[in-house]
């Protein structure tokens, strides 16, 4: 730092011709993203864990889970219906670290004081908001993909020793697989919304797993030990349990028996993203009327 | 041009910033002064659009902030030097931050090597010392070499150099017709730095004005008087708007009269001088004067002495 390099500080005028666009803000967000450790370290935890989980449950146990019979012979559905199942096993785990990365996307920027940064550069504030749920989209499907389609390609060569022969021709097969990306990209945007509107790291992550963790496992037990109907359509309209349906190979139709309500995947899918769009909107009203 | 029209924040009950008015013209270094408390940094935080104002408005060359088309291209804010990711390095963000205007690396590379960055750009902003977090803010606010300034405490941790820097800096800036508005408690750099100087004083404008007149309100028409006759010159020179402090037996501090006329009044009435001084006040003395009542937080004074006045060099 000399006095000659004064001189230096306005030579290069032609940076002037550019301007504040949308797509230099989602550049912008991309390599935010992509220039934290933590980010890398999200990712990684999440596929190995899935792979991990899944190589457990394909390996060690039996198959008769989640009202699918162990039989010596299973018909054509019910093998279908293992293999997506111990391929998309990871996401109860997965989900948990993609939120994490969900809040601190923008958590990480109000603990730090990036977000003053951050809105400096980019004052109307919704384009960046809206950037950041983008590419944080992107990326949790793309990984979302990587995750179980790589867990079903390491795992289903295993699955003919318990006499399951999945089907990679079977398109019920591909959208459950999809339908788990999607899955964990859009519970990560969820868990983005919050920490827009917590705007703390701690109580972002604390709201997003009471909300994806402990508030369906609390109802759950009410709705057991009671058999009261509000706790089971609670849980059946919970984030969680709700886009569960978007990667149930065997999927259920909609129907209310005794009040009781329950969705398909479409219903299912749909009202996981009511759950996003609701603390979306909620989270870009606040960011623009509060100060930063 | 920077112009806040009856400009103020509150929060709650308290208000931080009470109507301000004020112009930061270009061409000039305007230095922003004023206690812990002031407004400084809150008045600052809503020019650029992080703080929404109660009520008033605040321009920048006719136009919110949040209009502006190209914001990096027209203000370059340093607001704290801890406005960054701790977790990213010092390159990662200012190309992060580039790419909102589609600014070239070229350029990124520039402003690290005019700050004096290049040996730690690499590293992540978390070990940052203080000094390199400082050099870092002025790296962003210069990043889309802007037309106008606005810099809250840049010099704040610095080494000598760097405040040499930023002073030099500041003022070949304001030279090329930008405009410069930078806050800071060191009142000897401001006064070294700034052409006008605006202080604020529990959320009001309470001077703004060139910095020599800033200077010359602590001055008053102080002036020191040494002479074996003193008391009966206290008494040729009383009247009511002169004030007398007889400080030794032979010394007055005469505040009210101008040194020449001192003078001739002694030669008038065959008084011998033996000392006969002009005093001149600090920016800091001016400041000190002007925010006497406005201090929000008073620290208690270790000794309720007068501090001295320096003679004119």
């Amino acid at each position: 730092m000399t006095h000659s390099s004064v001189t230096t500080a306005t030579v290069a005028l032609p940076h002037r011709s550019s301007r504040l666009t949308f797509g230099g803000v989602l550049k912008s967000e991309f390599i935010k993203l992509f220039t934290l450790r933590s980010t890398f370290w999200c990712c990684v935890i999440v596929v190995l864990l899935s792979v991990g989980v899944g190589l457990l449950l394909a390996t060690v146990t039996a198959p008769a889970r989640d009202g699918v019979p162990a039989a010596p012979n299973p018909t054509n559905l019910q093998q279908q219906a293992i293999a997506v199942r111990d391929a998309t096993v990871g996401t109860g785990i997965g989900q948990l670290v993609l939120s994490v990365l969900g809040v601190l996307v923008i958590s990480g920027e109000y603990s730090t004081g990036m977000i003053r940064s951050t809105f400096a550069a980019e004052p109307k504030r919704l384009p960046t908001l809206i950037a950041k749920a983008i590419i944080l989209g992107v990326t949790t499907f793309v990984v979302g993909l990587v995750t179980v389609f790589g867990t079903a390609a390491i795992i289903f060569p295993l699955l003919p020793g318990i006499h399951v022969h999945p089907d990679w021709g079977d398109s019920k097969l591909l959208l459950s697989l999809f339908g788990a990306a999607g899955y964990l990209a859009v519970i990560s945007l969820v868990a983005f919304s919050i920490g827009a509107l917590i705007r703390s790291t701690a109580g972002g992550i604390a709201a997003a797993m009471g909300l994806i963790l402990v508030a369906p496992t609390i109802l759950d037990i009410i709705a057991l030990t009671t058999g009261a109907v509000w706790a089971q359509n609670l849980v059946t309209f919970a984030p969680t349990t709700a886009g569960a349906k978007l990667y149930a190979y065997v999927s259920s139709t909609p129907s209310t028996t005794d009040g009781v309500i329950s969705l398909d995947a479409h219903q299912g899918g749909y009202v996981l993203l009511a759950w996003f769009v609701v603390l979306f909107v909620a989270a870009a009203v606040l960011l623009k009327r509060r100060d930063a | 041009m920077i112009e806040a029209v009856g400009l103020t924040k509150r929060y709650g009950d308290k208000t931080a910033v009470d109507g301000i008015d004020f112009q930061v013209q270009p061409g000039r270094v305007t230095g922003f002064l004023g206690p812990n408390g002031a407004g400084k940094s809150t008045t600052m935080r809503m020019i650029v659009g992080l703080d929404r104002p109660t009520a008033g408005t605040v321009t920048l060359n006719g136009k919110r902030y949040a209009d502006l088309k190209a914001p990096l291209h027209e203000v370059g804010v340093l607001l704290d030097a801890k406005a960054v990711h701790t977790g990213r390095s010092a390159y990662n963000h200012l190309r992060a931050l580039a790419a909102t205007h589609g600014i070239s690396k070229k350029r990124v590379d520039e402003v690290i090597a005019l700050t004096g960055l290049e040996s730690v750009a690499r590293k992540r902003v978390g070990g940052f010392s203080l000094g390199m977090g400082q050099r870092l803010g002025m790296a962003s606010a210069l990043l889309g070499d802007p037309a106008i300034l606005i810099l809250d405490e840049p010099v704040n941790g610095l080494d000598p150099e760097g405040v040499i820097w930023v002073r030099t800096l500041s003022r070949h800036l304001a030279s090329e017709g930008r405009t410069v508005f930078l806050s800071s408690h060191l009142m000897s750099e401001m006064a070294q730095t700034a052409d006008q100087i605006i202080v604020l004083g529990r959320g009001k404008v309470i001077a703004d004005a060139p910095v020599g007149d800033i200077i010359a309100l602590a001055a008053g028409n102080s002036v020191r008087v040494r002479t074996p006759d003193a008391t009966r010159f206290a008494n040729l020179l009383s009247s009511k708007d002169v004030t007398i402090t007889k400080t030794d037996p032979d010394l007055l501090v005469v505040n009210g009269l101008k040194a020449a006329h001192i003078g001739e009044i002694a030669a008038g009435s065959k008084i011998v001088l033996h000392e006969l001084t002009p005093l001149a006040g600090s920016l800091e003395d001016a400041y000190l004067a002007l925010t006497e009542d406005d201090v929000e937080y008073h620290a208690t004074s270790v000794a309720d002495e007068t501090v001295p006045m320096e003679p004119v060099q």
